[in-house]
């Protein structure tokens, strides 16, 4: 019990060394401070970002319909399938970004061969809940020669925003307009030419 | 005895079958070469052709539509193989090209439907789309003007009109009588009409 009381008297003589200590600490930890301080800021502007999303068409060497992970990585825009190479599009090339809405049948090709055989419109039933709503991301993006390209995906319900949102921070343009467009329930829409 | 009634008949249907396969493709491969040299264009000069963007008119058209239309279009007209080149909006190789034709599609109705309605329904939720596509020289002479129907009433997501817009266009681009060059040159204007494409000049 006495034992650290003595060693504390014992080193007592030495407070100049403690305070040397405390401060050599004190500054080590303020200038870890500052350096987080100052490295924040460049981690915080292109935090990388990935996204699960359908690939519905327009990238290069990228089959439609297909599943993988979109992300975002300094100046690029990669989409990654599962054990495929990986597609790019530099993010300076693309010209605008549109966000939208649509609502999909779940299940793919077996859920509707299983509604159709289902006996007594049993498979209507199921339709009817069986449905999901995803964001449309839609870029508009350019080629080395000038040609204009479009590309479409489709992510999960509010996944579509942060990724324009993340594209905007990157100097992409965005149209927020499409919202509206796909929400709304127009039943029939003409347009004569005149 | 009982045995070799089933053996000619097995050999008579092996005999049959190799002889169908035979034929068949011998009369595939004499439509496929007397299709080809008429394929491309039936003269000398090979077209090529610059889709525009798609132009929504008034319409309140989701870009997704419109991106839809026009990357389904390219594809779809490269698939008809009667372009030489097949170039998008914006590029700078139109400019070397002479022979350039412009493809200009602005939708004229729009009718929105739901993939969820179709399934339970069926009868109703169909997505309809109708465009007026026009072919123009550089100049903006019109070469062929139609109205064509893209629509989705049964299966598919409500992007699939898009792709079978497209495809109609397509068609109809491909079975239009323009393709001689010497009706180009001396340019007299085409309306097309086909089936259920509808045309104000028909």
């Amino acid at each position: 019990m006495y034992r650290f009381f003595v060693l504390r008297n014992d080193n007592s003589g030495c407070f100049g060394g403690h305070a040397l200590i405390r401060l050599w600490a004190l500054l080590l930890c303020s200038g870890i401070g500052a350096l987080a301080q100052s490295t924040a800021p460049l981690l915080k502007e292109n935090p990388p970002f990935s996204t699960r999303a359908t690939h519905l068409l327009g990238l290069p060497n990228t089959k439609s319909n297909c599943k993988g992970r979109l992300s975002t990585q300094d100046s690029v825009l990669r989409f990654q399938q599962n054990g495929k190479p990986v597609a790019e599009l530099d993010i300076a090339s693309v010209r605008d970004v549109f966000l939208g809405e649509e609502g999909v049948q779940v299940g793919g090709l077996p859920m509707k061969i299983g509604k159709t055989a289902a006996p007594y419109g049993g498979g209507r039933v199921v339709s009817l809940f069986a449905h999901k709503k995803y964001d449309t991301l839609t870029l508009e993006y350019v080629d080395s020669n000038g040609g204009l390209h479009g590309a479409i995906f489709q992510l999960e319900k509010g996944q579509g925003e942060l990724v324009r949102n993340e594209l905007v921070a990157r100097g992409v343009s965005s149209s927020s307009g499409d919202d509206e467009l796909t929400k709304q329930s127009t039943s029939e829409v003409t347009h004569e030419d005149k | 005895m009982k045995t070799s009634k089933p053996n000619s008949w097995i050999f008579c249907m092996a005999a049959t079958v190799t002889i169908a396969v035979a034929f068949s493709g011998r009369l595939a491969g004499q439509t496929a070469a007397a299709k080809s040299p008429g394929g491309s264009s039936g003269s000398g000069t090979q077209w090529s052709v610059q889709v525009e963007r798609i132009d929504p008119g008034h319409l309140d058209l989701a870009h997704s539509f419109q991106v839809a239309i026009y990357e389904n279009l390219l594809e779809e007209l490269n698939k008809t193989k009667r372009f030489k080149y097949v170039l998008r909006e914006g590029d700078s190789k139109a400019s070397e090209i002479p022979d350039l034709l412009i493809l200009k599609t602005m939708v004229v109705k729009y009718t929105r439907g739901s993939e969820t309605q179709r399934a339970v329904t069926t009868v109703s939720g169909a997505t309809k789309l109708m465009v007026r596509s026009q072919l123009t020289t550089r100049e903006g002479r019109i070469v062929l003007e139609s109205t064509v129907n893209g629509n989705v009433r049964f299966f598919g997501s409500n992007l699939r009109a898009t792709h079978n817009l497209a495809r109609n266009i397509a068609k109809v681009i491909k079975e239009s009588p323009w393709l001689g060059s010497e009706r180009l040159a001396r340019y007299s204007p085409v309306n097309s009409d086909c089936g259920r494409h509808t045309s104000p000049g028909c």
